[in-house]
């Protein structure tokens, strides 16, 4: 049964993101199962939602189809005015190139260029010139602590810097979304703080859109909504087992 | 640059080994191309560059029909044709005593020369005195040729030709004027007409008369002239002819070399394809997230392309230096086959044709971007949402290996097809063996599943649980194991294939040679062709020999090239002897009708390869430009004769002299009798031409070995290359195992940790290694046997007509799958020796 989730469940105008009818199926030997399932969503311009759910609810199974990585089994994903499901492979990854920005929970950075490289490639990508480029990439860099790195290989940072530079990449091409999937699954607790606390200043002051895939309970205080996947569909509001174990 | 390329460059230079392997697989890989060419080209290029010095701006030649024509006929050109523009010319090959290098000598008319050969002209200008020239037995030499031999003007050269050496002075040098010139006049020794007529027995006849013969019709009207007043035997053709008959000659041959040198670029492509394959599993996670970054599949399979022509780039430009290098060495073992089995020609460096390089070139690159193809196709079909696990990727493989199978069956089906389907093509037939060797290499990661499974229980039971890893091991990482036993199995079968086909070659010319090989002694003058041994014995030596005691009888043979409408000829003529019908096998004919009739009847017989070369069979007829004007014989048998490719005619002496006013022998055959001894007789002949004309007086036996040793000499070059197929596919393996080994360094770190020794981690790569190895080295065998099967049934009839034996020495199938352990137990060691001792900690901390 469809269930209106988070936002007022009819587009708004100031809404960025629409999810329609979302179904996502898998073939498990001769059976189907649904991990999302007719699921309804709306996400407003500027909104920050945490978004909660056992593992293998089918959290990074949304976000990958939020961002256009994969394709529903049927239902529409509209970003702005355009529907994911509609596009092409490759307009969907230029459609993502310019307008998404994700964050991994492995960090995700490219190990064979630097910090600065890392974030100015979805600068380089979106096609703005070097000069520019560069002041972007530099200021950002500066904005998550990491001025002085800028020439340093990923694998010479700490996990804490090194989901820090993905999150600057992910703001970098200032982009109309930014996903988050488990970002401080690889970290400490202490870590994952100080990389949640620039994540959301960084969103809150650029006006950014963030959904974040998360168990951590600290982002509660923070968003604007929390959401949680279960059985297929969303629902307000914080799942029951994170708050009897807070209790 | 772009950060996407930026980062591409960094990957390469963080996998310096792997790297500088794929680009020294892909050089060796080129060089052994380029050098055979450029081998082939020098040889070709010196072929025409002598031929041209001693054509000169000749447009058209008159000659006779067995190599030489009366000088008369000159006379008559002159004075009846009134044709001035003429000379006259005795050429032929000499050695000079004082060097190794055989000189082509050319006998020219001083006054007559002029329009003809500038260089003649140069050196006349330079203080030689004509009258002595002309009438002393004197020579002139290339400055820088005397130079390098340390001879200088009025030394004594020491000339020999066909056993005879004779004293000439030398009277002069020419200064080449040009580059181009002193290459070209580099092996030439000049000299008066009537003195080359002295050296090469010739008194009164000439090699050709040389003429300039304006175009059109005043061109037409002066050929027509000339002639009428030619005698009936001699004719006009055009100065190219020659060069393009020599040629032809030697097509199949170079075609072969080529064919073979391509194999070592085969087996790199294998080298190129594991590497890329190998850099995209590696990378398949950085993929993955420049994919979830916004980066396309076409910027993702640009990119993998453009890393695989970097390195084709880098690797191709080191093997055309490397090939320019290996062609030195190569030129001379190729000179030597051409010398051995076509005609004489003296290689002294290597002609760098920009040609080859560019060719080079672009198969290099071509190949390398081919070989990544694949590779790159499936970096851009990785799915970007889930980062595959290395296991995901080789259940797939495993999962695609029927398939996979099922292509190299289709493939190998096709190539047979093509094989049945082609009649006469040699590109076409290499082509389909190339489909074979690929399908091949498509069956092979499910044999090598198939094969891992099988001996698994086997080696655990002898090694314990290291024995069982590592046949699980091989399964478990197909997508490396497969491709390094597929080029180690494709260069394996190559050496088996053409071993095999080397070796039935041998053993029919073996058994060839015993059965043609009839006589007691075998007597001949000196040849620098070998299988051409044209030369003539003196008379007086003949006669000589004839006599002497213990000698039962003798038949003679007479070798001599003709004109026919299907290109020069080599005729032979033979007295026909007690045993002659068991000299000549019949592959077509009756004997008993035809050697009753041999000596009578005018007819010939027809050597398998002229058969097969000119599509002739028992009923058709030979036309040969004789003394008598053109004859057309009848071919009443086609017998086997692995001589010569080109192929024999063979006709009795009778029929020969009546056609042929040449009473010449080029070799004479001797029975003893029976109560003399072989060993003393031949001493007793040499003692009796001691003196004169320097002859080679060989037992049965000695002539059998001579002609094995030339046979073993002629198929040297295809031995090194294919050595240089299998270091190739050395390096595949070397470099497929240090992939292995990098991408294993976890588990490797793992094992470690959990309490295996360095030791134990070492035998564990090296058991590993060495099974793949015995797998390919199994697998090679029948496919051995494919290729040798095409090589000698197919290829080898096509290029040469001949009928081989198939025969496969059980040695053969051992030392390939020697071969094929060794090498990939020798490439282990390093890998082995990397992985027993690195650090657990470091391993598991990389990860």
């Amino acid at each position: 049964m469809t269930e209106p989730a988070f936002g007022n469940g009819s587009p708004a105008v100031s809404s960025i993101l629409r999810l329609r009818g979302l179904t996502k199926t898998y073939r498990e030997g001769e059976s189907d199962r649904a991990v999302l399932d007719d699921l309804e969503a709306t996400i407003d311009e500027g909104e920050f939602v945490v978004l909660m759910g056992r593992s293998g609810s089918g959290k990074s199974t949304l976000l990958n189809l939020v961002s256009g990585i994969d394709l529903p089994t049927s239902g529409t994903v509209e970003i702005g005015e355009t529907d994911l499901t509609t596009l092409s492979e490759t307009e969907r990854t230029l459609f993502r190139r310019t307008h998404i920005g994700f964050i991994f929970q492995s960090f995700n950075l490219i190990s064979t260029l630097t910090v600065a490289e890392n974030i100015l490639l979805p600068l380089e990508l979106s096609g703005i010139r070097s000069g520019q480029a560069e002041e972007q990439a530099l200021s950002i860099l500066e904005r998550v602590g990491l001025g002085d790195r800028g020439d340093s290989f990923p694998d010479r940072l700490s996990g804490g810097e090194q989901q820090r530079v993905a999150v600057a990449r992910a703001l970098a091409a200032d982009p109309l979304l930014i996903l988050a999937d488990e970002p401080t699954g690889n970290l400490d607790y202490e870590t994952g703080r100080q990389v949640l606390t620039i994540l959301t200043d960084l969103v809150t002051d650029l006006g950014k859109t963030l959904l974040v895939a998360t168990h951590d309970r600290m982002l509660l205080d923070r968003c604007d909504r929390v959401v949680t996947l279960h059985g297929g569909t969303l629902h307000d509001g914080a799942p029951d087992f994170l708050e009897s174990s807070s209790a | 640059m772009s950060l996407l390329q930026r980062s591409s460059l960094r990957y390469l230079t963080q996998h310096p080994w792997l790297m500088g392997l794929s680009v020294l697989g892909v050089a060796l890989g080129v060089a052994v191309v380029v050098s055979i060419d450029l081998a082939n080209t020098s040889a070709s290029t010196a072929f025409q560059l002598s031929a041209e010095t001693v054509t000169g701006k000749a447009t058209h030649q008159v000659v006779g029909t067995t190599g030489s024509i009366d000088e008369d006929v000159y006379r008559r050109i002159r004075m009846e044709a009134g044709v001035q523009l003429s000379a006259p010319v005795v050429e032929g090959y000499a050695t000079l005593q004082s060097s190794d290098r055989t000189f082509q000598v050319l006998g020219v008319d001083p006054f007559a020369e002029g329009p003809f050969r500038p260089y003649v002209r140069a050196g006349g200008g330079g203080g030689i005195d004509l009258p002595t020239f002309m009438t002393r037995n004197t020579a002139l030499l290339s400055q820088p040729t005397a130079e390098q031999a340390g001879l200088q003007v009025g030394d004594t050269l020491r000339v020999s030709i066909e056993g005879r050496t004779i004293p000439v002075e030398l009277a002069g040098l020419i200064e080449p004027e040009s580059e181009r010139t002193r290459r070209a006049i580099a092996n030439l020794v000049l000299v008066d007409v009537s003195t080359a007529q002295a050296l090469f027995d010739q008194t009164g006849r000439l090699t050709r008369i040389d003429l300039i013969v304006p175009d059109g019709e005043t061109g037409e009207q002066m050929l027509a002239g000339i002639r009428s007043a030619l005698p009936e035997g001699a004719r006009v053709q055009r100065s190219e002819t020659r060069t393009e008959t020599v040629e032809q000659m030697t097509r199949a041959f170079d075609l072969n070399l080529t064919a073979l040198s391509l194999l070592a670029l085969v087996v790199g492509a294998f080298l190129i394809y594991n590497t890329m394959t190998f850099s995209v599993v590696q990378r398949r996670g950085l993929i993955g997230r420049l994919r979830a970054l916004g980066v396309t599949r076409r910027q993702i399979f640009r990119l993998v392309l453009g890393e695989a022509a970097l390195l084709g780039v880098v690797g191709t430009g080191l093997g055309l230096l490397l090939g320019i290098a290996l062609a030195t060495g190569l030129v001379q073992l190729i000179a030597q086959t051409i010398n051995d089995l076509y005609f004489v020609v003296s290689v002294q460096e290597i002609t760098i044709a920009p040609w080859t390089l560019l060719k080079g070139a672009l198969l290099g690159i071509g190949t390398t971007v081919a070989a990544a193809v694949a590779p790159a196709r499936e970096a851009t079909n990785a799915p970007v949402s889930t980062v595959l696990q290395r296991s995901t990727q080789e259940t797939n493989l495993q999962d695609l290996a029927p398939k996979l199978a099922g292509a190299g069956v289709g493939l190998a089906a096709v190539g047979a097809a093509v094989l049945v389907l082609t009649e006469q093509s040699i590109i076409l037939s290499y082509g389909a063996l190339l489909f074979i060797l690929v399908a091949a290499a498509l069956l092979t990661p499910m044999a090598v599943v198939a094969m891992a499974r099988g001996i698994r229980p086997v080696l655990g039971a002898l090694t314990g649980v290291l024995g069982r890893m590592a046949a699980r091991g091989v399964v478990s990482t197909l997508s490396r194991t497969g491709v390094a036993v597929a080029a180690l199995m494709v260069a394996v079968a190559s050496t088996v294939g053409v071993g095999v086909m080397i070796d039935s070659f041998r053993g029919t010319v073996v058994s060839w040679l015993t059965q043609s090989l009839q006589a007691d002694v075998y007597v001949q003058p000196p040849s620098l062709v070998f299988r051409r041994s044209d030369a003539t014995i003196d008379e007086a030596v003949l006669e000589r020999l004839r006599q002497v005691h213990g000698v039962a009888s003798s038949h003679t043979v007479r070798r001599v090239s003709v004109e026919s409408p299907l290109g020069p000829t080599e005729l032979v003529a033979v007295e026909q002897g007690p045993e002659t019908d068991e000299v000549y096998q019949f592959k077509v004919g009756e004997p008993e009708a035809v050697w009753p009739d041999f000596g009578t009847k005018n007819f010939v017989l027809v050597s398998e390869p002229y058969a097969y070369r000119h599509d002739l069979a028992v009923g058709d007829s030979v036309a040969l430009q004789t003394d008598r004007g053109m004859q057309r014989l009848p071919i009443r048998a086609v017998y086997y004769d692995y001589g010569s490719d080109l192929g024999v005619v063979l006709t009795s002496r009778s029929t020969y002299e009546r056609f042929y006013d040449d009473r010449g022998v080029s070799g004479i055959a001797f029975y003893a009798r029976d109560d003399v001894d072989v060993d003393a007789l031949i001493a007793d002949m040499r003692g009796a031409v001691g003196g004169m004309q320097d002859v080679i007086i060989r037992s049965n036996k000695a002539l059998r070995e001579t002609s094995l040793k030339i046979f073993d000499r002629t198929f040297t070059i295809t031995t090194v290359l294919r050595l240089l197929a299998v270091v190739v596919a050395f390096i595949g393996v070397l470099s497929a195992l240090m992939a292995l080994a990098l991408e294993r360094r976890r588990e490797f770190g793992v094992l470690r940790a959990t309490g295996m020794t360095p030791k134990q981690v070492g035998g564990y790569v090296t058991l590993q290694t060495s099974l793949m190895g015995l797998i390919a080295g199994v697998l090679s065998l029948p496919l051995g046997y494919v290729l040798a099967y095409v090589l000698v049934y197919v290829i080898n009839k096509r290029s040469f007509g001949w009928t081989l034996q198939l025969s496969v020495a059980p040695e053969v199938l051992g030392q390939a799958l020697l071969l094929a352990v060794a090498a990939a137990f020798l490439a282990g060691l390093y890998p082995a020796w990397q992985m027993a001792r690195s650090s657990p900690a470091l391993a598991l901390r990389e990860e």
